[in-house]
């Protein structure tokens, strides 16, 4: 009785982790089946690599190149990992070297609350504040990559600082009480010592926040401007996923063009997969040596 | 030598003043000017106006947001918290067990707007459920869900595991060790993890775009039709330009509940530890 009750409920938890694991397979299954009408019609390297975005057909036939949006997404995302390093690395160092665990304590869940922020949220006060700001400055428009590099790195700040402040607090009590004992000062310590040994934890974490700053929308979208010429950083821009949720409403189901915005969320997804992986394998790596 | 120290103190005392002067500056700036939007009425009744949403209030996107966070939440926990328990007590196979973190890793990083789409080809178009508040709220539950199975995950294994050999040798059954002894256990931070999750999902808004919310919905009273939501809702008043005021209201709805849910998930997880 006891026995077929422990398999019963061992089987449903399986049952569970299976279908959750299935998910995945479906989520692929999906997003590469409806990608696939565009990328054999238009051909894998005119979407990647194509520098006309032209869905709608006025005069020529239309054309899907998304090379501008993939060029958007990756310098949004570069300017706030850029961003968010300068300053979560600091944040993390003091946190990690001067605050005690108590405080610690209070302070973690504190900056956790900016994770849990709506992007929507963001993108308002980006728009009423960094993009007005810019405009402030002299810009006609302050809808720009910088915004949108601004605004993401404040996003991504709480994913940085967590992880690289894991890092340096095991980094610093593995140094802190010898340093100590041998009367060096707590800031040396801290930029001498804790500092280069988490380099490797600085790097993953800055995969990671990659990873988080390419996937957003709502908050890039709506400081970015949406205009799909080549990127710069005063100008306007459009990202990937800027591009799905704006041109999904008005592409037919089953058109090319809706395949086509498939493609563009299938070569994001790829791209994340495989920061992902590379993320996962070098935090096992990293672990095993024990640097982490 | 002293110069660069001094530089490393700046830089740290800088950046972690500015880190919690930003957090502090975001939830001040929405609530001060918030503050005057947020009546009765405003809250319990439908938006109006000529472009919708300029007047009136916000219930039914109140309300819409709940279904579909409640939906993701159930979702999210179920399939969360059982992959966990899998992962940590039954699957034997270290290969195995890796190999669902690394399912879990991928699935996190799958951005919510690709989320959007395959609950768009998936619930609303192959299993022809239309846009509804089903459709919208299990295609958050998906994006929740390795959210909740890692924290699951990470609870389960701080159990003590001398109290569970303790369970297994007085001859009480595997499942009812998990059920009564570990769950018990681990309960408060579980709350806390779908809390979170929860939190999310009430803020993300391109999941929402596809499947289920619309510009304007009565309070809905069946999971098989569309509703308003309040993040979607706020992106519509700002891209249409036109009520300020009303927009400072909805996102202090969207800041306070994010507030008092981050307050309530660290509490929880503390009650663990102490």
């Amino acid at each position: 009785m006891r026995k077929t009750e422990d398999r019963l409920f061992g089987g449903i938890m399986g049952i569970f982790a299976l279908l959750t694991v299935l998910l995945l397979a479906f989520l692929v299954f999906f997003i590469v089946r409806e990608s696939l009408p565009a990328i054999r019609e238009v051909g894998l390297r005119e979407l990647l690599l194509g520098s006309q975005w032209r869905p709608i057909i006025y005069q020529d036939a239309p054309s899907y190149g998304m090379r501008n949006m993939i060029l958007s997404t990756v310098y949004v995302a570069a300017l706030a990992v850029a961003f968010a390093l300068v300053i979560g690395v600091g944040c993390a160092l003091f946190l990690a070297c001067f605050a005690t665990e108590r405080q610690r304590m209070w302070i973690m869940p504190y900056i956790d609350l900016l994770a849990s922020i709506p992007s929507v949220v963001f993108g308002f006060i980006g728009l009423y504040f960094v993009v007005k700001f810019i405009e402030k400055c002299g810009r006609a428009a302050g809808e720009s990559v910088l915004a949108g590099g601004i605004v993401l790195s404040v996003m991504i700040l709480p994913y940085m600082i967590s992880s690289c402040c894991d890092t340096m607090v095991k980094a610093y009590s593995r140094y802190g009480g010898s340093s100590a004992a041998l009367g060096v000062s707590k800031w040396y310590t801290a930029g001498e010592l804790v500092l280069p040994a988490s380099r490797k934890g600085i790097l993953i974490s800055m995969a990671l926040a990659t990873g988080r700053a390419m996937g957003e929308t709502m908050a890039v979208m709506m400081v970015l401007g949406n205009a799909i010429g080549l990127p710069r950083l005063l100008g306007k821009g459009e990202t990937i996923s800027g591009l799905i949720a704006l041109e999904m409403g008005m592409a037919e189901v089953g058109s090319i063009h809706y395949s086509a915005l498939y493609s563009a969320g299938c070569f994001l997804m790829v791209l994340l997969f495989a920061i992902n992986i590379i993320f996962e394998l070098l935090k096992k790596k990293l672990s095993r040596e024990g640097s982490l | 030598m002293k110069a660069k120290i001094l530089l490393v103190k700046i830089w740290a005392v800088t950046a972690c003043a500015l880190t919690l002067g930003i957090i502090f500056f975001l939830f001040a700036y929405v609530f001060w000017n918030g503050a005057e939007a947020i009546t009765w009425e405003f809250l319990t009744s439908a938006p109006k106006g000529l472009v919708i949403g300029t007047e009136g209030g916000i219930l039914p996107a109140i309300v819409g947001s709940a279904w579909y966070t409640a939906i993701a939440c159930g979702f999210g926990a179920v399939l969360g918290i059982a992959t966990a328990v899998y992962q940590v007590f039954y699957c034997r196979s270290s290969r195995i067990s890796s190999a669902i973190s690394l399912v879990m890793q991928c699935m996190a990083g799958v951005p919510s707007i690709v989320m959007g789409l395959f609950g768009y080809s998936l619930l609303v178009l192959a299993l022809g459920w239309g846009k509804c508040i089903l459709a919208g709220g299990i295609t958050q539950g998906i994006m929740i869900l390795p959210f909740i199975q890692v924290r699951a995950e990470k609870a389960l294994r701080e159990v003590d595991p001398l109290l569970i050999r303790a369970s297994y040798s007085l001859g009480v059954s595997r499942a009812y060790t998990i059920r009564k002894l570990v769950l018990g256990q681990c309960l408060p931070q579980l709350v806390s993890g779908v809390i979170l999750g929860g939190c999310h999902a009430m803020g993300a808004a391109a999941p929402l775009i596809f499947t289920g919310a619309v510009i304007m919905s009565k309070v809905p009273k069946s999971v098989m039709k569309p509703a308003m939501a309040l993040p979607y809702h706020l992106y519509m008043l700002l891209i249409q330009g036109t009520s300020s005021v009303n927009a400072y209201g909805t996102a202090f709805v969207m800041m306070l509940v994010v507030l008092v849910a981050n307050t309530a998930a660290t509490w929880f997880a503390w009650r663990r530890k102490k």
